[in-house]
């Protein structure tokens, strides 16, 4: 059946007589702020910017708003999947954004953004913007222009300002047999339930670290998915009460969630990790070690639960960082954050390149409820660094209010530590880089040749450089690279995207940049 | 949720209007949705978000695809690369 080397790209077509016109199609808007992304953050973003007086457009990628947490699922949708509490709070935070006089653009992913818009009379972008423009703060003078395409057409916005408010994804660890079919992330499986009522299998394992298993093991069983257990490697779990009991404003969401798992009688592990998943052409078992005192698994005292045909793994999440990238913003690294982030000034989320704010998990993971207080406090700031309403008195206020729940999610952040030995599972024939299907072999290959971090692994193996731009390997991959070359995975650094972020048709690209 | 019905592979699947194209190939127990590269191994939906590309199908004749993404619609056309 399949032809390995085009799998994916399949036969080439002619093209359909009207599609290269219909693609072209580039809509030019203009705005005072952007916002790139409409979750929890970036919906507050826009709310609070345009209740400012700021004329606002949010770009977002999937087919609603709502992002992950306030997550909305299609009008067909039965009400025990539409009838939750998140669905009707991220309803009501969309429609008062959208009273407010926002534009929510959904099915529209950024692929690229550039220095300059032409709005300020600053230079219209085009060919050959050098990335260095944004660090000179070409940027913070003229505005931008960023280009997003997608399912519903391609537009063009010019913006003065920017917000980025992309989010986070599952943090993921290689481990053999990982790549099968089936072996997914806590989000996937998530997604699936919520929004469109299926389990991610039959009977599904779930895996790693972190408060969010509890959510994605209330929501499988509520799509009608057999748990086959819970596996959690921290084992603290008293510790892990504690944080929980000094949190009162938590304790309702907790028990909400935890009451079905108790009901279903789902048992629930720790002190572990999966070290293989087992199958041919589909996941059907997965190899759990105990973990030591370091966080390392051992591998002479493994177990197999088997009669699994999905198995989901996530030790946290990483913020999403490509637009921040992108325009030179400067990151820093905080285990406790997610790892790399975009450095914010937490008084008004300004990021270093003027213009150019991040709210959310973008600056690090914190959850919801910072994420909705930090994307208010971006939009405040963004839309007053315009010339719109003195608002520093609430963003005084708003910054005093998000200290509580932010640290409290460090505190989880940091119990919930992806365990130090991780990628001592990681065998030389597993794979790291998904797209490009190099194994951990070839990594440790090329380490032992000189590539000495991220990039250069990239450079030699081709490991990151695929559609998926290191997002789903880069962690894994610095955890390899950190556990060879005795480093701390700060030392090991972060790939920086390159444009396009997401692939684009180049019909698309030239109506875009075409001026 | 109505029920329509898509193709898979040539098959006929029904799925629930609002679902995407990937929770209705894993509620019909079709997980494998192409072969990877170099390797030729089976892959299927990983991130379920769109962001880690896997999922890549062939809709309505137009490949690369993100069936994590692409909601269903009666009488969709979906070729995996399996």
């Amino acid at each position: 059946m399949s032809t390995p080397g085009i799998s994916f790209a399949g036969k080439i077509s002619p093209a359909k007589a009207g599609d290269p016109a219909r693609e072209a199609q580039v809509e030019r808007l203009s705005c005072d702020v952007c916002i790139v992304g409409a979750g929890a953050a970036g919906l507050s973003a826009a709310h609070a910017a345009a209740t400012s007086g700021a004329s606002v457009i949010v770009l977002d990628a999937f087919p609603r708003p709502g992002g992950q947490y306030y997550m909305q699922p299609p009008a067909e949708a039965s009400a025990s999947i539409s009838g939750n509490p998140q669905v009707t709070a991220g309803a009501t935070l969309i429609a008062e954004a959208e009273r407010a006089g926002v534009r929510i653009l959904s099915g529209r992913e950024v692929w690229g953004v550039f220095p300059g818009g032409d709005l300020a009379g600053g230079r219209v972008p085009g060919r050959g913007v050098p990335a260095a423009d944004f660090a000179e703060g070409v940027a913070g003078s003229n505005g931008f222009t960023l280009h997003a395409a997608g399912e519903d057409g391609a537009v063009r916005v010019t913006a003065r300002s920017i917000i980025v408010a992309t989010g986070a994804h599952d943090r993921v660890v290689p481990f053999p047999g990982w790549t099968l079919p089936g072996v997914m992330t806590p989000g996937a499986g998530q997604r699936l339930a919520k929004l469109s009522g299926t389990p991610p299998g039959r009977r599904t394992l779930i895996a790693g670290s972190g408060a969010f298993l509890l959510p994605v093991a209330a929501s499988i069983l509520k799509a009608g998915g057999q748990l086959a257990a819970v596996l959690e490697a921290n084992d603290r779990p008293l510790a892990a009460a504690a944080i929980v009991a000094r949190n009162p404003l938590i304790w309702r969401e907790f028990a909400r969630l935890a009451w079905p798992l108790w009901r279903a009688r789902v048992p629930w592990y720790r002190g572990g990790m999966v070290v293989a998943a087992l199958g041919d052409d589909r996941v059907r078992a997965a190899v759990i070690a105990p973990l030591d005192g370091r966080g390392t698994p051992d591998l002479t005292r493994t177990f197999e639960i088997g009669d699994i045909d999905a198995l989901l793994v996530g030790y946290g999440f990483r913020p999403h960082i490509e637009l921040t990238a992108a325009v030179g913003c400067a990151h820093d690294f905080d285990e406790a954050a997610g790892g790399w982030h975009c450095r914010v000034d937490p008084a008004t989320a300004a990021t270093t390149v003027p213009g150019v704010y991040a709210a959310g998990e973008t600056g690090g993971i914190a959850g919801a409820r910072p994420a909705r207080l930090s994307g208010r406090i971006a939009g405040l700031a963004a839309a007053e660094s315009l010339g719109f309403s003195d608002t520093s008195p609430e963003r005084r206020r708003l910054v005093a209010r998000r200290r509580g729940p932010a640290a409290f999610a460090t505190a989880l952040n940091r119990h919930f530590a992806p365990p130090r030995g991780l990628a001592a599972a990681i065998t030389d024939d597993t794979v790291m880089c998904r797209c490009e299907d190099v194994t951990a072999g070839e990594v440790r290959a090329a380490l032992a040749d000189g590539a000495d971090d991220a990039f250069g692994s990239k450079l030699w193996t081709r490991a990151g450089m695929g559609l998926c731009q290191g997002r789903v390997c880069g962690f894994g991959l610095a955890s390899l690279i950190a556990a060879d070359r005795d480093l701390d995975p700060e030392e090991v650094g972060f790939n920086t995207p390159r444009l396009p972020l997401r692939p684009v048709k180049l019909s698309t690209m030239q109506a875009a940049l075409k001026e | 949720m109505s029920a329509i019905v898509i193709t898979v592979d040539g098959d006929r699947l029904e799925a629930r209007a609002g679902m995407t194209v990937a929770a209705a190939l894993i509620a019909a127990d079709r997980p494998v949705l192409r072969r990877s590269p170099r390797a030729g191994a089976p892959r299927g939906v990983h991130c379920g978000m769109g962001h880690c590309f896997e999922c890549l199908v062939t809709i309505d004749g137009t490949p690369g695809r993100r069936a994590c993404l692409v909601e269903v619609r009666d009488g969709m056309a979906v070729e995996t690369g399996r």
